[in-house]
């Protein structure tokens, strides 16, 4: 068992990758390079579902900036799947960093706002 | 004493075959000696000074230079030396005659006795013999109950003739040496497989039992009174701070039992590690046996114990159900058993939930620790129940277990146990932690824990954990004392004087040099705790440095 683990689903141009279990430093790195790792060139950008987890910390938001960093640099977008009142969005709150990170409440919404080429409001 | 004339055969060149040697009477110290060789309780080392006495005594009784034993090997057929005395190199080069080839080898091959008046022209198989300028050689078959087990002989450095007076002490030498060599070689041969499955089994079973806050393991191995068998039990320590709880038992005993037990263990804890839930680990142990390609069936139950919420999670296949020791009595856990491993094509493992409080231990036992022949086995089980009753530890309930199920005269089966308790986290949590990445998932279980226990609510454990998480990751980070480091974390309630409040106060300290945060990532982790706790402090001495952060148990 890993601390976390990941679901990897494409809908079209549109990568969705949904984190199950728990971010910190043990792990953020490994799964930043795993997600980009499921994100090929070609695809129109990112969703990051991390509706599923439990657990997040401040090397977790460090893995958010450079995924989206990372993104950017090959034209594709990112949103990131944060519900209200979740874990995660705990944490942003937390750091103050909400606004600075593509956070929709919805997968769909993710995924439509992906599709449409929509570019981030950061 | 009558002498007889030899009776001398021709067989090669340079060889004769004596006839058997009528018995004559030896003198009455080397036969006290000799017969000293029959004693049944000889062991391998007494039987290699034996040997050397016995050889010593032979040289001397008939004027020789060299005496040597050699023993069959009935895996190649070879005679291997096993004891010299004048020519001693034979036995550390640890030389190899072949049945039938050489003086020894054509000894054994016929089960003669062959007296060689001249090595020079004879067939010889061992070089040694030359090199020592031996040149008239005796030699006697060792056999017991017709079978034969070796051979013996004695050598000169100068040209002799051997006759019936030597060939009879010889003979009587090996007679009385050859059933006690015998026995002491399977006494050995024995006790060293023994001795092996135990090793194995040893180096099988976990060296060490993991320690983890908030719950106590405790573990019994007892062999069986004759053999070794193929009972296990492990702890695994899995990812996201759960406990995995293993016991097993292969059917059969002996070596391969054993050997099996360290497959099935193997392949248990690999497949625990990966995660998976009781049932499915289970399963897939159950289609790894099937996929041996040989007979092989066990037993096993495995249970996974969050110790963050309490909860544990069975599932047994075709393993005695486990018992749950609580302060108010013990109870049977009521699982249904799935098939055996390896029993049926597809066998299933249904898996139970239960809640172990705290205070409460888990109890996994094999089938040697209740069946008795003649007893019920829902008797024995009830009796280990009563047993378990008011065991307050992990430790007891496994002391008890064994006092009081089994058998003074000891096992006819192996025994596993293995007992887990849901410890109380104390009023005032003092760890020091390995400064590792992967201590924060189960650092954080356990304060969340701990806070709960203090009576936080939901959103202050989630925010306290996050805060001190953030914290740790900060020691952690800078860690970098040479050899392995550690730091600690520290949590009490602090009840101020006059006033109903309590707080919670956190320090987490490191023996590294503080640093300013790095990058946004550590900025982030201190606005975290920033923002989470009521206040917190920054204290940097030349021992290292502490994080101190304080946030009122009740709601803001």
């Amino acid at each position: 068992m890993n601390l976390a683990d990941l679901h990897i689903n494409r809908h079209d141009g549109v990568v969705v990758v949904r984190v199950l279990g728990e971010i910190d430093m043990s792990n953020a790195s490994d799964l930043r390079g795993a997600i980009i790792e499921a994100t090929p060139n070609d695809a129109l950008g990112l969703v990051l579902d991390l509706a599923a987890v439990d657990y997040i910390d401040s090397a977790g938001i460090h893995l958010l900036y450079r995924l989206g960093d990372n993104l950017r640099s090959r034209g594709q977008t990112l949103r990131v799947v944060i519900p209200p009142n979740s874990p995660a969005s705990d944490t942003l709150r937390l750091a103050g960093v909400r606004r600075h990170v593509d956070v929709v409440d919805e997968l769909e919404e993710g995924v439509r706002a992906v599709a449409a080429g929509t570019a981030g409001g950061s | 004493m009558a002498e007889r004339e030899t009776t001398l055969t021709k067989v090669g060149v340079g060889q004769i075959v004596l006839e058997p040697a009528a018995p004559i009477l030896a003198p009455a110290e080397q036969v006290r000696h000799l017969y000293r060789l029959s004693d049944p309780a000889l062991s391998e080392l007494e039987l290699d000074e034996l040997l050397d006495e016995l050889l010593e005594r032979i040289r001397e009784a008939l004027n020789v230079d060299t005496a040597a034993i050699l023993l069959l090997d009935t895996e190649t057929d070879e005679l291997v030396a096993r004891a010299a005395k004048g020519i001693e190199e034979e036995v550390e080069q640890g030389v190899r005659v072949p049945l039938g080839h050489g003086f020894a080898g054509r000894i054994a091959a016929g089960r003669i006795a062959i007296f060689m008046p001249e090595v020079g022209k004879a067939d010889i198989h061992n070089p040694i013999l030359r090199q020592k300028g031996i040149r008239s050689m005796l030699g006697v078959p060792l056999i017991v109950e017709s079978e034969l087990i070796g051979v013996l002989h004695v050598g000169s450095l100068t040209p002799r003739q051997f006759g019936q007076r030597e060939l009879a002490v010889l003979q009587l030498a090996a007679a009385r040496a050859a059933p006690g060599i015998e026995r002491a070689r399977l006494f050995s041969a024995l006790e060293h497989e023994h001795r092996m499955a135990m090793l194995l089994q040893r180096s099988l079973l976990p060296r060490a039992l993991p320690e983890v806050v908030g719950v106590k393991v405790a573990a019994r191995y007892l062999p069986a009174r004759d053999e070794v068998g193929g009972d296990w039990y492990d702890v695994v320590e899995l990812p996201r701070g759960l406990i995995g709880l293993a016991i097993g038992d292969v059917v059969g005993h002996g070596v391969r039992a054993a050997a099996l037990m360290g497959q099935l263990r193997t392949a248990l804890h690999a497949y625990a590690e990966e995660g998976h839930g009781p049932s499915l680990t289970l399963e897939l142990v159950d289609r790894f046996v099937q996929s041996m390609g040989e007979y092989a069936m066990a037993t096993a139950s495995y249970a996974i114990f969050d110790p963050e919420t309490g909860r544990l999670r069975i599932a047994t296949a075709g393993h005695p159900p486990p018992v749950i020791i609580s302060p108010r009595g013990a109870r049977v856990v009521d699982v249904a058993p799935g098939a055996p491993l390896g029993g049926f094509p597809y066998g299933t493992c249904p898996e139970q939930e239960v809640s172990l409080e705290t205070d409460e231990i888990v109890v996994l036992y094999t089938d040697g620790l209740v069946e008795r022949r003649g007893v019920p086995l829902t008797e024995s089980i009830e009796k280990l129940v009563v047993a378990l009753t008011g065991a307050g530890t992990a430790e007891r309930a496994c002391q008890v277990a064994v006092s009081d199920l089994v058998p003074e005269e000891g096992l006819a089966d192996d025994v596993a146990i293995v007992a887990m308790q849901s410890t109380r986290i104390p009023e005032a949590l003092e760890l020091e932690l390995p400064a590792d990445p992967s201590v924060l998932s189960g650092t954080r279980r356990l304060l969340r824990r701990w806070l709960r226990e203090r009576g936080a609510d939901e959103p202050l454990v989630s925010e306290l954990a996050l805060a001190a998480n953030e914290a740790c990751a900060n020691a952690i980070e800078h860690a970098y004392a040479p050899g392995p480091a550690s730091f600690q974390l520290n949590a009490r309630v602090e009840h101020k004087n006059g006033s109903d409040h309590a707080t919670v106060v956190i320090r987490v300290a490191d023996n590294g040099q503080w640093r300013a945060p790095r990058g946004e990532n550590r900025g982030r982790g201190l606005t975290i705790i920033e923002t989470a706790v009521d206040d917190f402090d920054v204290n940097t001495s030349s021992e290292g440095t502490e994080v101190v952060m304080r946030r009122r148990l009740e709601a803001r």
